[in-house]
């Protein structure tokens, strides 16, 4: 059985693969497969990079803490840190022009997780992220399906 | 033939393009070291051409596409291009939702890129 996992992390970039291949082990224990497992991974390496980068602003000695769940669907990802807790929703849309990257990391979030959430916090943020499973039907379905 | 380091450890200079084999993952750990080779590279030798072999990179996140377009954006001013070969799927991935995949030149190898 997968168990959840805690971790915190200081916002220094060495910790990114790390914390990405301990998400990645808990996808694919969970039973995603290596596609999904790749896409949640690149998701998590992003939103902690934006944390290093914008939140905390590139300094390297900040904490981050990630918590990793099994739900009865898939996996739910929440990232919490204590920087400066600009919403990413807020902010005007830009029209994506390739050769502009900056922003890729939140297209590749929305683009591969079923459900991104910025909460701001007292002080910094808290970003919950859901994927589910290909082969779990959608909780709603699914109570429709059972009745 | 020059070594740089772990993650571009090879590179070398046909007509006028570079060719530079990089490997690893590429995070935002990683990708200033990349910026820094890659950068020295078009300084040294103003290529026309930069080839890149990715085959040995599995991942790579958006701090290291930043650093490829920074690169592509510096050999247009001359009219070059960056070729990129050798792509594992989880870059292709990247590339292909950062609509990058028709901006670069993806080659087969480096003979294609070089012959173009």
């Amino acid at each position: 059985m997968t168990r959840a996992i805690s971790l915190t992390i200081s916002s220094d970039p060495e910790q990114l693969a790390p914390v990405r291949h301990a998400i990645e082990k808990i996808a694919s224990d969970l039973g995603f497969d290596s596609d999904a497992v790749a896409k949640i991974g690149l998701c998590v390496n992003e939103a902690l990079a934006n944390v290093i980068r914008h939140a905390y602003q590139g300094s390297t000695d900040q904490p981050i803490q990630i918590n990793a769940e099994p739900t009865n669907v898939g996996l739910k990802i929440i990232i919490r840190d204590w920087g400066n807790g600009v919403n990413p929703d807020t902010l005007p849309p830009k029209p994506h022009d390739p050769l502009k990257p900056g922003g890729l990391g939140l297209i590749c979030m929305r683009e591969m997780m079923d459900e991104v959430i910025f909460e701001p916090q007292d002080k910094g943020m808290q970003l919950t992220m859901n994927k589910k499973r290909a082969d779990r039907p959608d909780e709603n379905h699914s109570v429709g399906a059972a009745a | 033939m020059i070594n740089h380091s772990e993650l571009v450890p090879q590179s070398k200079h046909i007509g006028d393009a570079v060719v530079a084999s990089l490997k690893g993952e590429i995070d935002l750990h990683k990708s200033p070291e990349l910026r820094g080779v890659i950068l020295d590279l078009l300084h040294k030798h103003n290529p026309r051409k930069l080839i890149l072999d990715l085959s040995g990179v599995p991942y790579m996140d958006s701090s290291a596409i930043a650093v490829l377009v920074e690169a592509l954006k510096k050999l247009r001013k001359n009219s070059g291009k960056v070729f990129l070969t050798g792509l594992q799927p989880r870059v292709k991935g990247l590339l292909e939702i950062a609509r990058l995949d028709t901006v670069f030149s993806i080659v087969k190898d480096e003979a294609e890129a070089v012959a173009q």
